[in-house]
């Protein structure tokens, strides 16, 4: 008998901050692909047993599959207005850019559901194949077909703005070549850029220059280009845990990170990730 | 330094007497602030520090650099340019470096009428724009500081004047010792701030005490010091004073340094923190939490290894301020048998915390390990009244102190809706950690106070050490983490940061795992192997904590579990949005830590030691004389001033910046 269509995989963390026993160990901390497989792990190993494992991920109704379980709400602690939600979205290669859309709405749809809230303060954007260059050299052209895709990957979520569900944008890795040939495209302009934290004492001038005159903020980030490297994630499903059967081959479409941050105190209250993969 | 009203202050022997009625009156002000504020909640975080000067008088006809004693004078000037800035006025020269937005920061007198203390203008909170505003404030009150002195003069930022006490001139204008007050055979009673509450507190100390304070500390033996070193600058023949019998009677110990007055102590400077938190718990969560830093910090902080004009066998300052103020008679001491005292009492007013005060669960009775003297029916009132256990405690052992300074005025006034006799027991307890409750009437709320750490040379020090630790009560609040350790292994950690370069020669306790316990396996993997069960029943509280390095602590294991608080901080910045120039600014700060850790840099005090020791009039007899101690007055002069000294100061602060 033929099995029923793969549907989507929906992978959880949970509230990190309270599980940094696992997470934070000496040496595996500065990379956030490690702590989202670590954190993944932790998440698997301390939750509860159902639903059961399927090695043959057959579920009806095309509901998604979760791992380790259906997330639980872990709502913010104090008034929604105490805090900062940043949601920072990965479009990893293994998804269609036509797919962006649904992945986008569907990530947002779950965090909010997380948290409990109607609103993220800031998405910020990571486009696959997009990686920060120093060097920034404006000479060099953007191809008009990547700016073109890009472009249409943020409508989503410029729509999202209009609809009041995300308050600023962001994306990451733009340097000044790529932002200038993006801004033309776009109908709201992205509040933020945010680029990798190993570089920030030498950002580029012209990106400086052109953030300034947009009035675009420049934040930091340590994120790895490859956040969720599929080897190491077959490992935790596969080898490890045995809730996806050997040899299937496990195509991660998209992850979501999210801090909610106590604005006033600056202290982090939940951070966690969720992932949707394509088994 | 506070509480400075004016009034008729009484002598011991009458102070004494009144005693009881200040602590009933005091607790009474406790218990009424504590059922206004208990139900506080969401305070925002706002924190300020405290900046501690030395002003110095160079005397260039004869190469001398003093301390000078304008202190009155140089206030004054600086409170009558406040009122012409509120008047929309300003000192012209200073217009330049100053924002008009900014409120004005504010000067304080202290004990040394040698010292200047500042504080911002308004506390800061912790927007990255106010975090990076601290440095250029500190340099701008340094500014303004300096721009209120006399030509000669300048403000420094050092623990402890390196001839404070010497036989020679070290004050401007030069008074011989001889002052009634303290009774010093090394510094005159001139060098505390006159207004009276100060001059009362030093004689009243040495009254309750029974004789001068006595500080000892060890001297550097080097090549040619005289072995064994007895103080050479103690004149045993002097009979002024009853208590120019104390060294007659043993008061100075061989190869120490002798001191004799509050002013060694209170004429030292400190680098002080205060955050406002949320709620009373969270206030009490980082007392607690902070409690075994401190001793940390103190020794990557250390900044003081010259006392009396001597090279000192510590860095740092702290027991200096200790034994300068400790009040505590021979019983209370342990020399004689309990008679007039009620306890014999472990530690000076000034010293290391001696109990957790947390409501926490994580807080194990095993972790309050010192025999703590309390006093029972102060702590049966404030039960009686509704204060918990541990807090009730921690108030009912600071209140086994006397008031030393009582203002005979304000038994005459009604206690309800003031903190006066509360503070006078509560601010004359110098800890390590201050819990700070919200003064009445206002709306600010609970508070901590951070108080290890030593002043740094330049601000960009301070400011990096400060910030450090606001970022690091982040860290704490959001992974929850766990520092306890038993108190009396911070005791230890606090003798340990004396020793000299224990910053990276010493060892000391910290807690293992800070993290909040995994939560327990449901399941096992296949391999079996990965999954770790936890026991049930907690880990001993022995196998809790281990010895471990600063550079350990601080910058992580290489071979072991510790991730190093170092790490955490940056892993806590890699999870809020932070700009890119405030990362980068935040960066400096945190690798000066991590690099004073390490020794890729060197601490203030291995500075300063080495400055001696390579000075060409240093004779390796542990003396600093008024020479060496010129050239090196000129040297943090410029330290400070300029926030870099050419060929010297990169061992201290690293390359010098392009920006």
């Amino acid at each position: 008998m033929a099995a029923p269509t793969p549907t989507q995989c929906i992978l959880t963390t949970g509230n990190i901050m309270t599980a940094a026993h696992d997470i934070l160990r000496h040496g595996t901390m500065s990379k956030s692909s490690t702590e989202l497989i670590t954190s993944l792990r932790s998440h698997i190993r301390s939750s509860p047993l159902s639903p059961p494992p399927s090695p043959s991920l057959s579920t009806p109704n095309n509901i998604p599959i979760y791992i380790p379980t259906p997330p639980a709400p872990e709502p913010l602690a104090e008034e929604r207005s105490e805090y900062d939600v940043t949601v920072k979205l990965f479009h990893l290669p293994a998804a269609a850019a036509d797919a962006h859309e649904t992945h986008a709405q569907d990530a947002v749809k779950r965090v909010l559901t997380t948290l409990g809230i109607s609103k993220i303060d800031l998405l910020i954007l990571s486009l696959p194949g997009i990686s920060f260059d120093a060097e920034d050299s404006a000479v060099l052209g953007c191809d008009p077909e990547d700016v073109a895709r890009w472009a249409k990957t943020y409508s989503t979520l410029e729509m999202l703005h209009e609809d009041g569900v995300i308050g600023r944008l962001g994306i990451s890795e733009f340097g000044s070549a790529r932002l200038a040939a993006f801004l033309p495209h776009t109908r709201i302009k992205p509040s933020v850029i945010q680029i990798n934290v190993r570089n920030c004492c030498v950002v580029p001038k012209p990106l400086i220059l052109m953030a300034k005159k947009e009035g675009i903020e420049l934040l930091t980030h340590n994120d790895c280009n490859d956040i969720l490297p599929t080897e190491s994630l077959e490992g935790v499903l596969v080898d490890e845990f045995n809730v996806l059967e050997k040899g299937r081959a496990v195509a991660p479409m998209w992850v979501v990170k999210y801090t909610a941050v106590i604005r006033s105190r600056g202290v982090v209250e939940n951070k966690g990730y969720v992932s949707s993969i394509s088994p | 330094m506070g509480l400075l009203a004016l009034g008729t202050p009484l002598a011991w022997k009458d102070a004494k007497k009144l005693a009881d009625q200040v602590r009933t009156l005091g607790i009474q002000q406790l218990l009424e602030i504590w059922n206004a504020y208990r139900g506080n909640e969401r305070d925002i975080l706002l924190w300020g520090d405290e900046i501690e000067y030395l002003v110095l008088a160079f005397d260039e006809e004869n190469k001398n650099a003093c301390l000078s004693l304008r202190q009155a004078e140089i206030l004054k000037a600086l409170a009558s340019d406040e009122k012409l800035q509120a008047a929309g006025g300003g000192v012209p020269a200073i217009n330049d470096i100053e924002e008009k937005s900014e409120p004005f920061p504010t000067f304080h007198p202290e004990f040394g009428r040698f010292m200047l203390e500042s504080t911002p203008g308004a506390p800061f909170s912790l927007s990255w724009k106010d975090l990076l505003s601290v440095e250029p404030n500190m340099k701008l009150r340094r500014i303004i500081a300096k721009n209120h002195m006399a030509e000669n003069e300048t403000p420094i930022t050092m623990p402890s004047f390196p001839r404070l006490g010497t036989k020679g001139v070290f004050t401007s204008p030069y008074y011989p010792p001889t002052g009634s007050q303290s009774r010093s055979q090394f510094i005159p009673d001139e060098c505390i701030n006159p207004h009276i509450r100060f001059p009362t507190l030093a004689a009243n100390i040495r009254a309750r005490r029974g004789s001068k304070v006595a500080i000892n500390m060890p001297v550097f033996y080097d090549e040619n010091t005289p072995k064994p070193f007895n103080d050479p600058t103690i004149d045993y023949d002097r009979h002024l004073y009853p208590e120019d019998d104390d060294v007659r009677n043993g008061a100075s110990k061989e190869g120490h340094i002798y001191m004799d007055a509050m002013g060694f102590g209170m004429g030292c400077c400190c680098l002080q923190i205060t955050f406002q938190a949320k709620n009373i718990k969270e206030a009490r969560t980082l007392y607690d939490q902070l409690c075994p830093v401190g001793p940390i910090m103190l020794a990557l902080t250390a900044n003081a290894p010259i006392f009396k004009g001597f090279l000192a066998d510590v860095d740092v300052r702290w027991n200096v301020i200790s034994g300068a103020v400790d009040d505590r008679t021979e019983e209370e001491r342990g020399i004689k048998p309990l008679n007039n005292n009620r306890w014999k009492i472990p530690k000076s007013r000034y010293g290391s915390v001696s109990t957790y005060l947390s409501d926490d669960p994580r807080l194990r009775p095993e972790y309050n390990d010192l025999d703590l003297v309390i006093d029972e029916d102060i702590k049966k009132r404030l039960m009686d009244n509704g204060m918990d256990e541990h807090l009730s405690t921690h108030f009912a052992h600071l209140f086994i102190r006397d008031p030393i300074v009582i203002f005979q005025e304000t038994l005459d006034e009604p206690a309800e809706g003031k903190s006066d006799h509360f503070e006078n027991i509560q601010s004359t307890n110098w800890q390590h950690m201050r819990f700070k409750p919200p003064p009445p009437g206002g709306n600010i709320g609970w508070r901590v106070e951070f108080r290890p750490m030593e002043i740094q040379m330049t601000d960009f020090e301070n400011a990096a050490f400060s910030i450090f630790i606001v970022l690091l009560t982040r860290v704490i609040l959001s992974y929850d983490l766990n520092l306890y350790i038993p108190i009396s292994k911070v005791d230890e950690n606090m003798a340990t940061a004396h020793k000299r370069d224990a910053v990276l020669s010493d060892k000391f306790w910290f807690r293992k795992d800070l993290f909040p316990p995994a939560p327990i396996s449901n399941r096992t993997s296949p391999t079996g192997s990965r999954a770790t069960t936890r026991p049930a029943t907690p880990v001993a509280v022995e196998d809790e904590y281990q010895l471990m390095t600063i550079n350990e602590i601080m910058n992580g294991q290489t071979d072991g579990d510790f991730v190093g608080l170092i790490p955490l901080i940056n892993s806590y910045l890699d999870t809020v949005n932070v700009d890119v120039v405030t990362r980068c600014e935040l960066a400096g700060y945190l690798s000066l830590v991590s690099k004073r850790a390490s020794g890729e840099l060197q601490t203030g005090a291995t500075w300063i030691r080495e400055f001696v020791r390579s000075h060409p009039e240093y004779k390796k007899d542990s003396v600093v004389n008024e020479s060496i101690n010129y050239d090196l007055m000129k040297a943090v002069e410029k330290l400070g001033r300029d926030g870099y000294l050419e060929g010297l100061g990169e061992k201290l602060l690293g390359p010098r910046s392009s920006s």
